[in-house]
Parts: structure tokens; sequence; C-alpha cells
């Protein structure tokens, strides 16, 4: 099992739209996918129709696993499930700074659903705190879309600044880059010259596209309703780029 | 309401005919996908080998799916693989999966049709209030044939989406309400029922429904005729070449029933009796060469499997010539079986066994069964430990083969009256004696072999090739009736030693019986 999250300091780069339209890509690939949607906002929630999760006491990692599986909802594509979000989940820090090794919880948490599904996918909150540096230590990949701007760079060198001084392996970062156009001449330059600095960048580009902006209209991923235009092939293409990648 | 969702499990329900997926309208909004139409045929075997086992094989379009059964309904799609050539037995399947799963269950058995039926399905989505799929339904309805004729049942699975099964037990609830019920034939059930082919259990081992003190005489024409019966069932296949076990059935039931004849005597007039024993053993005899071929053929692997890979070539010449003297003789067997004067003769038989017939009286007709038969049991016992006793190292093959046809009238005989003694005690014996007779059948047919294979040899004359890998073939053969025949001491213990023993003195030695009794009285 692979688990996988989607994550960016910064808001409005495409982080929901990556993982709404990555589970339902890797279900096309005839991979079991479970979405887990920790974003308080429910964003990915809400394109898949599903209700917020029901509430459930967060007191240890046992307590956890079985409140997430509980709440674990089969979405309307067969082989893509759910765990919808929840306000609850803004409290994610609280619960595990009161733990024994509090870095590590989550890990522990996802290897319970291991028999199911093939991988997981995490929607993150756009912020660092504990909960995200659980995520971090959890993933096998961290995919972090950037927007070719200034201010997405200087937020990719931060994160990777943190990554540095906790310790983190740098190497699961896998930025690429999203909301992507090409005729803009500031994005052509940032792409020419961004990805040397970081040896995991991801080839695959996601185009801006207003299709992906619908989605809250048909509330369902792009890849269901516009099954063939230029974004949706992209994040195929994505999608086959980080199966191929050698994953612990 | 007996009718809930577990976990992801689908409720299948029968449904009244008019009722149709719009019903669920008054709650939810209803997707009705288009109405998908196939036409399936249905595979199994004589013995219903799949059914049984837990499947069901269609094909469609030269497709063949193998799905697990549930019920009378198909479930999941196991496996499944596109095949132009029509299909007969295990191995003419490509694919892995389809071949193991199929091995088990068929076994020498061929596939034949077993029903046709037009399947019509609508999918459906049901959505709560968001848009949310809550549950998918398959309504469906099945009619025999090619055409749309009749709808013989009409069914509903109810799919839960895992997360949302409150949502499936109220939709399943809502149709229980309107005539639903979940209990009833599936539409693969129903299907067979409509064109005649219930699926039924085969044996060669039927129940008679004897007691110990069924008259002799009754007690032996209930046998016969159950045995003659399943003999009859395996005509058709044989005629129509289906599998070689047809076959094989049809001569055990015949020996059988030529065997409880001699076995039980004086239950019919003697004379009577040798005519019936006679034209059994006639009509076995039409079948004997091509039951050989048959034998050989199947075992044409093991054989190559014997010789070193360079030696295999050499038997493709013999195998070769046994399937083309197989074709003969299939044509020239069915054409005798089909022919009147064979059917006549199985006529004849049937008739002097009906219970109608009268017959003249004779010495045990009327004689309780039970006793008459565990004295027989018991004597053939002591006769089998007398010649087991006077087997060595040097005793020759003959008496070795006699020990095993004394072993297979005993074998005969308890598996006859198995209703009669304890079932535990029955099962323990008959394993001993089951075993002896599977080392004795081992050198038995380790012997046969290679003196068919010599005559084989001595007729064709070919050449030298082929005589490398006969002379191969008969000297590993030769080897596997001198280990057989080492391991027959071993099995001749069980079956003669202590507990074994026990068991027959204990079950069929009877102090005194009527039909000593009445020897006793006649001396006297």
């Amino acid at each position: 099992m692979k688990i996988l999250s989607s994550y960016s300091i910064k808001g409005g780069v495409g982080k929901t739209a990556l993982a709404v339209n990555l589970a339902f890509a890797l279900r096309e690939a005839g991979r079991r996918a479970l979405l887990l949607d920790l974003d308080p906002q429910g964003a990915a929630t809400f394109y898949f129709r599903v209700a917020s999760a029901e509430k459930f006491r967060m007191r240890d990692a046992d307590s956890l696993a079985e409140g997430l599986r509980r709440n674990i909802r089969e979405s309307d594509f067969p082989g893509l499930d759910i765990i919808p979000s929840n306000l609850g989940y803004r409290h994610f820090d609280i619960l595990l700074d009161g733990m024994a090794k509090r870095r590590r919880q989550l890990r522990k948490v996802l290897e319970e659903f291991k028999p199911d599904y093939d991988v997981i996918l995490m929607d993150c909150p756009p912020n660092i705190t504990l909960l995200s540096e659980n995520v971090f230590r959890a993933s096998d990949a961290i995919l972090v879309p950037v927007i070719p701007t200034v201010l997405s760079r200087r937020t990719l060198e931060q994160l990777a600044g943190f990554f540095r001084d906790e310790d983190l392996p740098e190497r699961m970062l896998r930025p690429f880059f999203s909301m992507v156009q090409k005729r803009n001449k500031m994005h052509r330059e940032i792409m020419d010259d961004l990805p040397a600095s970081y040896p995991g960048f991801l080839k695959t580009v996601i185009p801006f596209s207003a299709d992906v902006e619908k989605m809250g209209l048909h509330r369902m991923p792009l890849l269901a309703y516009s099954h063939a235009s230029p974004a949706a092939m992209a994040y195929r293409t994505l999608c086959d780029e980080i199966l191929s990648l050698a994953g612990p | 309401m007996g009718v809930r969702v577990h976990g992801k499990e689908s409720v299948r329900l029968t449904l009244p005919g008019g009722l149709g997926p719009e019903c669920l309208r008054e709650e939810w909004d209803v997707d009705i996908h288009p109405q998908e139409s196939q036409v399936l045929a249905f595979w199994d075997t004589f013995e219903w080998g799949l059914w049984f086992g837990g499947h069901i094989l269609y094909s469609s379009g030269g497709a063949y799916h193998l799905c697990a059964r549930e019920g009378g309904w198909p479930g999941a799609v196991l496996c499944e693989e596109r095949t132009g050539t029509g299909p007969r037995f295990w191995r003419d399947f490509e694919t892995g999966a389809m071949r193991s799963r199929l091995e088990g269950m068929l076994g020498l058995r061929g596939l034949a049709p077993v029903a046709e039926g037009t399947f019509r399905l609508r999918r459906c989505d049901v959505r709560n209030s968001t848009g949310k799929i809550v549950s998918r339904l398959e309504w469906s309805s099945v009619s025999a044939g090619k055409r749309r004729g009749e709808d013989l049942l009409h069914s509903c699975r109810v799919l839960p989406l895992f997360g949302y099964e409150a949502e499936a037990a109220r939709v399943v609830e809502h149709l229980v309400r309107q005539g639903a019920r979940a209990s009833g034939d599936g539409p693969v059930e129903a299907l067979l029922r409509h064109v005649g082919r219930v699926p039924r259990k085969y044996t060669l081992r039927p129940v008679f429904g004897l007691t110990m003190d069924t008259p002799a005489r009754e007690a032996v024409g209930r046998i016969v005729r159950a045995i003659l019966e399943i003999a009859e069932r395996n005509v058709p296949g044989i005629v129509n070449d289906l599998d070689t076990e047809f076959l094989h059935d049809y001569r055990i039931c015949l020996r059988k029933v030529r065997s409880v004849l001699s076995l039980v005597q004086d239950v019919y007039p003697a004379e009577e009796t040798r005519r019936m024993r006679k034209i059994l053993g006639d009509l076995a005899r039409q079948t004997n060469r091509l039951r050989d071929l048959d034998v050989y053929l199947l075992a044409r692997e093991e054989y190559l499997g014997l010789l070193p890979p360079v030696l295999r070539p050499a038997l493709d010449g013999m195998f070769k010539d046994f399937s083309a003297e197989r074709e003969r003789e299939v044509r020239r067997t069915t054409s005798k079986m089909r022919a009147a004067s064979t059917r006549r003769l199985l006529r004849e038989v049937e008739e002097h066994f009906s219970p109608e017939t009268q017959h003249e009286a004779s010495p045990a007709a009327a004689l309780p069964v039970g006793a008459l038969v565990f004295r027989r049991i018991y004597k053939r016992y002591l006769k089998i430990r007398r010649i087991a006793a006077g087997i060595g190292a040097e005793t020759p093959d003959e008496a070795v083969h006699r020990l095993r046809i004394e072993g297979k009238k005993l074998r005969y005989l308890m598996e006859f009256f198995a209703e009669l003694f304890p079932k535990e005690e029955g099962a323990l014996m008959l394993r001993q004696l089951r075993r002896l007779q599977n080392r004795l059948g081992e050198f038995n047919d380790a012997l046969v072999q290679q003196r068919s294979m010599m005559n084989y040899w001595e007729q064709k004359r070919s050449g030298s090739k082929v005589a490398l890998g006969v002379g191969g073939l008969v000297a590993v053969l030769y080897r596997r009736q001198q280990e057989a025949r080492s391991l027959i001491d071993v099995a001749l213990e069980g079956f003669c030693g202590g507990s074994t023993a026990a068991a027959f003195k204990h079950t069929f030695k009877l102090v005194s019986t009527p039909e000593t009794e009445m020897k006793r009285s006649a001396r006297q």
C-alpha cells in the first residue's frame, strides 16, 4: 500500500483538485483507493456529495483508527472510497500532542487500512502543524502543487527548509506545476528554472482549466464529467508518473 | 421482515410481475439505465459437478464466464475466457485460472449445454437528497430460449454501498412492502426448472431403503432396479460420446448387477439367474475394447511422464494408433448399443426384475435379507484372510489377482447392504478394504498394461523406434508392479489384522441365523 498526500502551505493552488482527480485516476488504473479528507473545509468531501463525517472520540491511536474506519463511505465510483472531512479534525493537533511518539501516530493508524486499499491519498489543510508533520512522516510521497509564480516558489522553499530543519526526508517532496498558463511569460520562466533545485520535481504539468473550476457545479471529479479534456488527460499522466515512482 | 443487509453483501429478491424500479421514486431519485439483454447458455456435466461444486458456467457470444453460485443466482464472475472452439473438457480452456478451477470440479467429465435463456437487466442508481448514490439495483427478468418468451422470474438485486447499508436496508424494506420476497428460486434455477433440468445428485451408490427384515428377493430386486436405472441414464452419454465416464459407469453398473445376483444366490430361480448374468456379461463385453482404449488414452500423459524425454516421441505412433482405433470402436460400440437387439436385451433384464413380474419360488427368496447377507459377508471376509495368509513373496501373480477379485466381491456386497450396518464401523471396514483394493488394483493395472503394450508390439511389429518406447514403458511398468506388490503386505495387515477383524466379527458374525436354523432343521 502506498500513502500519498496532497499538500501545500499556500491555499488555492489546486491541492484539492489534485486529491479528487488523482483518486479518480487511481481507480481508473485499477487501484483500490481511499481518499482521506483532512481539510476541515471539506471541499473534497463536497465534490463527492458525501455528508460530513460523524463525530467520534479521538482519545488514542485505536479509537482514531476505529472512528476513521466507521466513517468510510463508498463513492459513486466503485473502487474509490472516501473518509469525509469533519470540523472535529481541527482538534487533531491537540489529540496528537497528547500521544507518545506524537509525530508518527498517523502512519500507525493508516497501516490498519493496508489490507483494503492499494493507495491512501490524503487531502491536507494548508498549514504547517503537528498534523502536517504526521502527514509528512506517514507519506511515501508528498505531492505539492506549485503555480509557477514567485509566491509559490517562496512557499516551496519554506517547505523544503522545514524538511531540512526537522530532519524529514526531502526526497519525499514531489512538487509539480499546477494551473499553468503557457502564454504567461513568468510561468514559462519559472518552469524553466525551478525544477533544477528540486530533484523530486515531477515532469507532468497540469494546465489551468475552467473545466476544473466547474467541479463545484457538477459535484464530481473532472475526470468523471470531462473525460477527455486536456486537464483530465494531464491528471491521468500525473497518476501514471506517480505510480511509476519507485516507492518504498 | 426477515430481510437484512449485512455489510456489503447484496440482497436478492424475487419480485411480483408488474413491479418496476419506478416504485422507488416515491422516496428516492432513481436513475434507470437502458435495458441490456443477453442470451446466456448454461453448461454443466452429467453429474452437475459445477452446480454442486457451488459454481455456474455460462457462455455468451463466445465468452465463457465461471461464477460462484449463490443459491439459484449467478454470483461474482471468478474468471472468464473467450474461446472460439467449443470447449468440452477443462483442458480445452486456455487460461490458468479457468483450468485450475474447472479441473477439480469436472475431472474426466465433459461439459454439455443444460439450458439457454434470455436475461434482461436494468441497472438503477438510487440517490439521496444530495444526489449521492446510496444503493445500486439490478432489475432483471429471465425467459427460456433465444427469443423473448414468457418471463419465468422477475428479480432484483440490491447492492449497498459501503457506509450506506442503512439506506440499502430501507430500499429492501420498501420493496418487501410492495410484495418482494427474499426466498425462492433464483433466475438460473427457475430456468432449469422450466426446461426440466433440475440439478440432481448423481451417485453409483444409491440408497435402496432396505431393512434387516426385507425379504431377500425384494431387497435384491430393489438393488438391481436402482442400478439398472443408473446404467440406463448413462447410455445417451455413451452413444453421443460425451466423455469416457459414461461408459465406465455403465460397465460398473452391469458388473454390479451381475455381482449381486451371484453373491446373494437362490433369490431367483437358478436358470433365470444364469440367463440374466449371461445377458449382462454379453452387454458388458460389447464395450470391452472401447474401455481398454479409453484407459490407455487417458493414461497418455502419465505414460509419457514415465519415460525420459528422449524416448517420449517414440510412443506418438502408438497413441495415434489407439486414437484412430478408438474412433472406429466408438462407431462400432455405439451402433451396437443403439441396435434393437441390444435394447431388447436390456429391456428383458429390466422386465425380469420389475416388481410386477412373477417368478417361481426359490430357497432364499423370502428369507430376511439382513441375516443372509451378514453371513455371506463374514464368510467372504474369512475367505480373503485365508487367501491372504498364503500370500508371500513367491506367490504367483494369479493368486494375487484372485485376492483382488474376492476383495471386489466383498466390497460390492458391503456397499449394496451398507444401510444395514452401523455407519462408523462400516466406514472403518470399507476404508481398510478400499486401501487394500487400491494396492491390488495398482499391481494388477501395472501387470495388465505390460501385457497390453506387449500385445500392441506383437501385432504391429513396427519400427525400432516404437520398440524402444514400448520396451522402456514395459520396463517401468514392471518396476511399478513390483513396487505395488511390496505395498500389498502392509495393506493386508491392516485389513486382516486386529481392529478390522474385530469389527467384521462384531458386525457380521451372527450366533444363529434363520438360514443356519433352516439348514440345521433340514439335516435333522
